[in-house]
């Protein structure tokens, strides 16, 4: 925005004159003249960009003016321009929500328009965060979150559920599951979407920092602490914290982070002073947090406290239905993000996506699919351009699952068909068992044969 | 004629040359002025301290912006002496001092 419209409520006509004229210097400067109180309220839903209100008018005072502007747009700044010059009055004003105090003299005119210009500023900079905020919203909305399959789906429930009350959220799931995007997509479509989400990833900050991090230090509190700092839970106020990887604090520091949930005061290190924190929680972990209270690595009754509303992330193998679906989006993305012609996923490509394990889950496959993209021949991923390169041993990850013995038997009999062209014979000579045995688990739609 | 008792240094950089802006604000002064200097000696004689306050209060940019500068002073006293409701001596020589000074601004801006 450039363009400012000014209410001027001055009944001085000379004062008001010269104002208008000054300001009118600048053309984006839109200055409509009032010389009663009552005249300005009475126009206030033509939605000024600011007042700039004499205090001593005919009809009303400027405190009175103010009070009334202030209770119908609380936003809406108002500066007082007047010839008193007694600080008393001065204070109340600024304490009543004024946005500046300028006493008529011969520099009057300078402060004024300096103060115009910081107006204009701070609108041109609060559009510019109020766009920001609409693209994060947008960004963070449900449809950033990809899938259609069961697990997924129940995922969804549980974001809604978490959406619409301010309890805390336990996310719990492998890592690439996607736990950072399910606390943004809570925070930006929750109530508290326009205080700000602040994210900790407790694995990524040495545990000697931690606490001055969390609670933040007053200037001297120790070696280094040169200036004031806030912590990350008063950053946090009126928003939401986003504990990622709460398993791997320690416990010394989970005592303190209790008594904070317990009370809602965070003290600063050097401090004794309480401040209190209005913070929704949101925490995440790849570790089965219940695994580690037995373990003794992780409080009881923070556990509890911090349970909240769990929502578990499937991995990206249970949800065989999204894999096409997420490797098409990112893909897509991808191609907007560089410009690059329109590129599609050949169908033995597609199989390959289908059968993989995935132990990086979505964020694996969105590497696989860029790198994929950026590989691929005259339009088209093929299964050569897919790349899996899986941290660990295979073994591992396959294990991991957590399957039965007779899944595993299939997994294992499915991926020795695949690769050898659902020969039967050829499959249980390989893998020494009876024909009678796949034909029978064939016919009982225990394997898959494309 | 006797030294000119204003100065319109303060429009002239405001008006960024603009003459009629010039003549607009000396029409506005003229129009105004002795009129509030009129209702602040009725204030006066009547002993209607607040009113006399406020309108102090209110020629006291008037005569900031014309540059009128032996009342500059005088009329920041009248507007606090009317508040404080003293009505005293003081008062009297100083309202005195502001009349005459701004019965001759008015001439001198007429005629100017």
């Amino acid at each position: 925005m450039s363009l400012m419209k000014i209410f001027l409520v001055e009944d001085n006509e000379l004062y008001a004159k010269a104002t208008k004229h000054h300001l009118s210097l600048n053309p984006d400067n839109q200055v409509e003249h009032f010389v009663t109180g009552k005249s300005c309220l009475e126009k206030l839903y033509l939605q000024p960009d600011c007042i700039l209100l004499d205090y001593s008018l005919p009809d009303l005072s400027g405190i009175d003016v103010l009070r009334k502007v202030k209770s119908s747009q609380p936003d809406l700044p108002v500066v007082i321009v007047s010839g008193q010059e007694d600080v008393a009055t001065a204070i109340d004003l600024l304490k009543e929500g004024a946005y500046d105090y300028i006493v008529k003299d011969e520099n009057s005119k300078e402060r004024i328009w300096k103060t115009i210009n910081n107006l204009r500023e701070n609108a041109k900079l609060r559009n510019e965060l109020d766009r920001l905020r609409e693209e994060v919203n947008l960004k963070y909305d449900f449809s950033s979150i990809k899938g259609s399959s069961p697990p997924i789906k129940k995922v969804f429930k549980l974001i809604e559920k978490a959406i619409r009350t301010n309890i805390t959220v336990s996310i719990s799931g492998e890592t690439g599951t996607g736990k950072e995007l399910v606390a943004k997509a809570i925070h930006y479509n929750s109530k508290n979407k326009k205080a700000p989400l602040v994210t900790v990833n407790i694995a990524a900050i040495p545990k000697e920092l931690l606490e001055s991090e969390l609670f933040g230090y007053e200037k001297g509190a120790f070696t280094g602490a040169i200036s004031k700092r806030i912590g990350k839970f008063e950053e946090a106020n009126g928003g939401t914290l986003f504990l990622d990887e709460i398993g791997e604090m320690e416990l010394s520091l989970q005592a303190k982070l209790l008594r904070i949930l317990q009370e809602r005061v965070v003290t600063r290190i050097g401090s004794n002073k309480e401040i209190k924190v209005d913070t929704r929680i949101i925490v995440a972990t790849h570790r089965n947090l219940k695994e580690e209270v037995t373990k003794g690595n992780f409080r009881e009754d923070l556990y509890y406290r911090l349970l909240g509303l769990p929502i578990e992330l499937p991995p990206l193998r249970q949800r065989e239905s999204d894999i096409i679906l997420l490797a098409k989006y990112f893909l897509k993305l991808f191609l907007e993000e560089n410009e690059m012609e329109d590129i599609r996923i050949s169908d033995q490509a597609q199989t390959k996506l289908r059968t993989y394990t995935w132990p990086g889950n979505v964020r694996e496959l969105k590497a696989v699919i860029d790198l994929a993209a950026v590989l691929a021949d005259d339009g088209i991923i093929d299964e050569k351009d897919l790349n899996f390169n899986t941290v660990g041993d295979e073994l591992d990850n396959l294990v991991s699952e957590g399957l039965t013995m007779k899944d595993y038997n299939r997994k294992l009999i499915n991926y020795y068909l695949k690769n050898h062209n659902n020969n039967v014979v050829e499959v249980a000579k390989l893998l020494d068992i009876g024909k009678s045995t796949l034909y029978r688990m064939l016919k009982n739609n225990e394997l898959t044969v494309n | 004629m006797a030294d000119r008792v204003y100065d319109l240094i303060q429009l002239e950089e405001l008006s960024g040359g603009d003459q009629d802006f010039i003549n607009m604000m000396v029409d506005t002064f003229l129009e105004h002025t002795p009129g509030q200097l009129e209702e602040l000696i009725k204030a006066q004689a009547s002993n209607d301290m607040v009113t006399f306050g406020a309108i102090s209060h209110k020629i006291k940019p008037n005569i900031d912006m014309f540059g009128i500068k032996k009342i500059i002073q005088d009329i920041r006293d009248l507007e606090q002496l009317g508040k404080a409701g003293q009505n005293n001596s003081e008062l009297q020589t100083k309202l005195a001092n502001v009349q005459a000074e701004l019965t001759i601004a008015f001439e001198q801006l007429r005629q100017r």
